[in-house]
């Protein structure tokens, strides 16, 4: 299987550990990613879209246009696969926009017919589930995750069109392949907080605030996430959460993708886990969990 | 004193008929978190009634309730029982408080970013420096031209510039 692979702007310019522990697991699934030149921003469903949604089809659509060959694209962020679903869906349900589209684009030369298929790295790992349990090598005993969907990559619904909006399975379900126990948690399908940074900082602090609270009270070990601006709420401000309300949070936050290459059998120097804000290792000395 | 304005009405309504079934029953704020954490300051079902009735001024000028502090978390647009697509809706309204330029200045930094470099995070020395120690390729971005073309046909440029000059 061939997809081509977009990067975004979160990922490879903010946060490349990720991606390198993305492009590893699909390298031992047998699941090729193409780079592909020429993308700009998604753009952001949370930034661009709010403040034109027209230059957000534009842009979207004129990624879109640049990847059609393999078996469609994929993102390691579920922000950008929002915004290319989008773009899909809006140029679809009505031929009108799909027409505007298609003349902001003649301006460079492009057509875009909104065609190209979408998916989050999530839901192909969910598609070789079986393939998945059979490249665990080293299980990961001991880690009770608290998973976090985040809103994007299950809503809406219409337009994501994969798993439930409301009681989501499949990151757990993958979590659960690796040897891992998912552990149930209040607030677990409430937003992370981090659009309202732009809006209301405070505002975005408490959200994450309260989800930290229930997870570290569910005896959860660890946090995995699947979108990076989640990823980011949730590990940058921990510090910042317990100089002004005294808490004493210190949850390892693990991208799937970071998970997954551990019970591969990948070490956490080749996958830059020294980056993380909060350390892992401690988790892994307290599980006995050796590579 | 509150106004409605019915060209600002028409205006949603062209771009979203969906806003005329809701019937007002209120599962959009009893479903959305930030309505929850600000007792009802934040009320999404408020929006859309003030979207009904053509309050513009109440909507754009004194934004009360604030259309930017949704967490686009898409909750309303899953529960609502009439199927009105309120953050669409909503995405309509925040993007003529652009045009009115009334939107958080973390947006504006944002779209120049996307204006001058054609990505939101344009590549540091430093993260080239640790995308090469991670052993990850180099990445090819959009022409700029490329991009600066099409955003000044879809007049974004125009938008953000007058922005700047406020």
């Amino acid at each position: 299987m061939v997809y081509d692979l977009f990067l975004g702007c979160v990922i490879p310019a903010r946060l490349p550990y990720l991606e390198a522990s993305a492009r590893k697991i699909f390298e031992k699934l047998d699941i090729e990613l193409k780079d592909v030149d020429g993308f700009s921003c998604c753009p952001d469903p949370t930034g661009i879209e709010l403040i034109d949604h027209k230059t957000w089809l534009a842009l979207g659509a004129r990624n879109l246009s640049l990847c059609n060959k393999n078996g469609g694209v994929i993102s390691f962020c579920s922000g950008c696969v929002e915004t290319l679903k989008g773009v899909n869906y809006y140029i679809n349900k009505d031929l009108s926009v799909k027409k505007e589209v298609n003349k902001y684009l003649q301006k460079i030369g492009k057509v875009y017919e909104g065609k190209t298929k979408v998916k989050h790295f999530a839901e192909v790992l969910y598609e070789n589930l079986e393939k998945v349990k059979e490249k665990v090598e080293n299980p990961l005993e001991g880690f009770k995750v608290a998973v976090h969907y985040g809103c994007h990559y299950l809503r809406p619904s219409e337009i994501i069109e994969w798993d439930d909006p409301f009681e989501p399975v499949t990151v757990d379900a993958i979590v659960e392949a690796l040897g891992a126990e998912s552990v149930d948690y209040d607030l677990k399908m409430e937003c992370c907080g981090n659009p309202l940074e732009k809006s209301d900082k405070d505002l975005s602090l408490l959200m994450i605030d309260n989800k930290l609270n229930a997870i570290q009270k569910s005896g959860a070990n660890c946090v995995v996430v699947v979108c990076p601006a989640c990823y980011q709420q949730f590990e940058f401000n921990q510090r910042e959460l317990n100089k002004i309300n005294n808490t004493n949070y210190n949850l390892p936050i693990f991208y799937l993708s970071e998970v997954v290459a551990l019970a591969f059998g990948y070490k956490p120097e080749e996958l830059g886990l020294n980056f993380h804000r909060i350390r892992p290792n401690a988790l892994f000395e307290s599980l006995g969990f050796n590579f | 004193m509150s106004v409605i304005n019915f060209e600002f009405r028409n205006e949603v309504l062209k771009h979203n008929a969906s806003l005329s079934y809701c019937y007002q029953c209120s599962t959009c704020s009893g479903g959305c978190p930030v309505a929850l954490l600000t007792e009802g300051k934040y009320n999404p079902r408020k929006i859309i009634e003030e979207a009904i009735l053509g309050l513009q001024d109440k909507l754009v000028n004194e934004q009360d309730p604030n259309p930017w502090l949704c967490s686009t978390c898409q909750k309303c647009v899953e529960l609502c029982p009439q199927k009105v697509e309120l953050t669409e809706i909503f995405t309509l309204i925040k993007n003529l408080c652009f045009e009115k330029e009334k939107y958080p200045e973390a947006f504006s930094a944002q779209a120049q970013a996307v204006l001058e470099h054609g990505i939101a995070i344009p590549y540091s020395k430093a993260i080239i420096t640790r995308r090469e120690k991670l052993g990850l390729p180099n990445i090819n971005i959009a022409p700029i031209e490329e991009i600066q073309t099409l955003l000044k046909e879809t007049n974004f440029e125009k938008h953000i510039l007058k922005g700047e000059n406020k």
